[in-house]
């Protein structure tokens, strides 16, 4: 896709709370947790912003 | 590089289900690696901590210092406050001990350990082997080193998070009016009562429940449940809880001393969840309740059945899909029909009005039910508001 959105996800700690719902929802499979650190795999996620609304404390952003 | 493993019986994740699972199968002979990502098993927590208590002897549980407190039952509080109280032994999966959940998770570690399982901390699956369409075991990452575990049977208890299962092509994937978006605080200086757990429904929690377990002096779990497909805005889940907080002095002179969150799938039960060589079970395999959002029974009893099968099928040398069958029918035939019961429920509450909510709980506070189940709930509710028991009639 050539103007996909950015999907950012505060995770250093500011927000962030590693807990995990972002990855079990992902309807795609595609959100990794490490003890401290969730990513994404930018070329699979189509920006659907499930897990937007899915994290408890809004540490994932489109724009 | 280090040297791939060999194992009868792979389980990945180390919670409650996993480690049921890890017993039940170790005890029976097989030979168990139980590989966890966390350096820490039960830590960091994600639980209100209530747990119902007749099922811990049927799967081998012995209640331990994990206990926290004993609750004689449940308060459930309508949006205007009307109080409906049930006895322990009816409230659902959630009530009865008050627990520390992560004493209890490295409890029934500490079992698997001695029944002979080797337990493998910060080791992660990061992928699924298959040969031939079967799963053979596992990808696994440990200490920064990659190597294959190549398993008989290979079990997937990774959680809420759900991957394992469907990177061995199993769909674990729910919707989002399945799933609850939750947030707790570990409060201390609260009014919490130590004799009951509570539960506020309605539009503080939309879909979900605001949740106070106590701890005892003063300490509390106070949380949030909100169903994903009810949520407007970021951190809604936060901001519900906040303000329910703020609404409730008893509460909103307490101090924070923890916070954590989590998801919690509502769903109906999965449609399968074996494949040839592969089995899954626990939160990984949707089987929380769908009523309460309580999950840490239903892994457990699920898991005791999925251990047994693991080592037979190792044993055998049957690990095929037709076997491992057997696991399937088994937590199928405890569990699935009250799982899809409690489905049809929510599916429904979450749809009700303030004041519907108020109406219920309103008639039921003025009776005592002899017992406590669907039909007379409705009939209660029927003799004082007729006109809300219509929406019901599919349940009678
Ligand atoms: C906020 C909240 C409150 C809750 N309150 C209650 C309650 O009061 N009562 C109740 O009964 N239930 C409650 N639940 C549900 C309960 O916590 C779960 O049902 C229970 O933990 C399920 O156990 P499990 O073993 O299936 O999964 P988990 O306990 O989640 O264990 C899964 C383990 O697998 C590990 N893992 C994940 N991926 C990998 C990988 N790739 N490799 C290796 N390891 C991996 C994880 O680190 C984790 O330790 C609550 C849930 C939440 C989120």
């Amino acid at each position: 896709m050539a103007n996909k959105k950015s999907l950012h996800i505060e995770s250093s700690g500011q927000l962030c709370i590693y807990c995990g719902a972002c990855v079990g929802i992902c309807p795609l499979n595609c959100i990794y947790l490490d003890e401290t650190r969730i990513t994404f795999d930018e070329k699979v996620c189509t920006r659907c912003e499930i897990c937007v609304k899915a994290c408890p404390v809004g540490a994932i952003e489109i724009d | 590089m280090a040297a791939d493993l060999k194992t009868d019986v792979l389980v990945i994740g180390g919670g409650p289900a996993g480690s049921m699972t890890a017993k039940w199968a170790a005890q029976a002979g097989a030979s168990v690696l139980m590989i966890e990502k966390r350096q820490e098993i039960g830590s960091p927590v994600r639980c209100g901590e209530g747990m119902s208590k007749d099922w811990l002897h049927d799967v081998g549980i012995k209640p331990g210092r994990w206990v926290n407190l004993e609750v004689e039952g449940a308060r459930i509080y309508s949006p205007s406050e009307k109080v409906f109280e049930i006895n322990e032994k009816h409230a659902g999966n959630e009530v009865g001990y008050v627990v520390e959940r992560v004493e209890f998770d490295k409890q029934l570690a500490i079992d698997a350990a001695n029944a002979g399982v080797e337990v493998r901390l910060k080791t992660a699956a990061t992928g699924i082997l298959k040969e031939n369409g079967k799963v053979v075991g596992a990808k696994v990452k440990q200490f920064g080193t990659t190597f294959d575990v190549r398993a008989k049977v290979t079990i997937g208890a990774d959680g809420f998070e759900s991957q394992v299962g469907r990177w061995a092509g199993i769909s674990t994937n729910i919707a989002i009016r399945d799933m609850d978006t939750c947030l707790q605080y570990r409060m201390t200086n609260v009014d919490s009562d130590s004799r009951y757990c509570d539960f506020y429904l309605g539009k503080v929690a939309p879909g979900g429940y605001v949740w106070v377990f106590p701890k005892g002096d003063g300490l509390a779990n106070v949380g949030i449940g909100v169903q994903v497909s009810q949520v407007q805005s970021m951190a809604e889940a936060r901001n519900y809880l906040d303000a329910w907080i703020a609404a409730h002095p008893g509460y909103a002179k307490g101090k924070k001393i923890d916070m954590v969150g989590g998801g919690v799938s509502i769903s109906a039960p999965l449609k399968q969840t074996v494949t040839d060589g592969f089995m899954l079970v626990g939160d990984a395999a949707r089987m929380i309740d769908p009523l309460t959002g309580g999950g840490i029974a239903n892994g457990c009893i699920a898991g005791k059945i999925c251990g047994t099968v693991a080592a037979e099928a190792a044993q055998t040398g049957d690990t095929s899909k037709a076997f491992l069958d057997k696991y399937e029918k088994g937590w199928r035939a405890r569990l699935e029909e009250k799982l899809y019961r409690n489905w049809l429920a929510k599916e429904k509450l979450t749809t009700l009005s303030d004041a519907t909510f108020d109406k219920i709980i309103d008639a039921l506070a003025g009776v005592r039910l002899e017992k406590l189940n669907v039909h007379n709930i409705l009939k209660a509710v029927h003799e004082k508001y007729p006109e809300v028991t219509k929406e019901f009639e599919a349940f009678l």
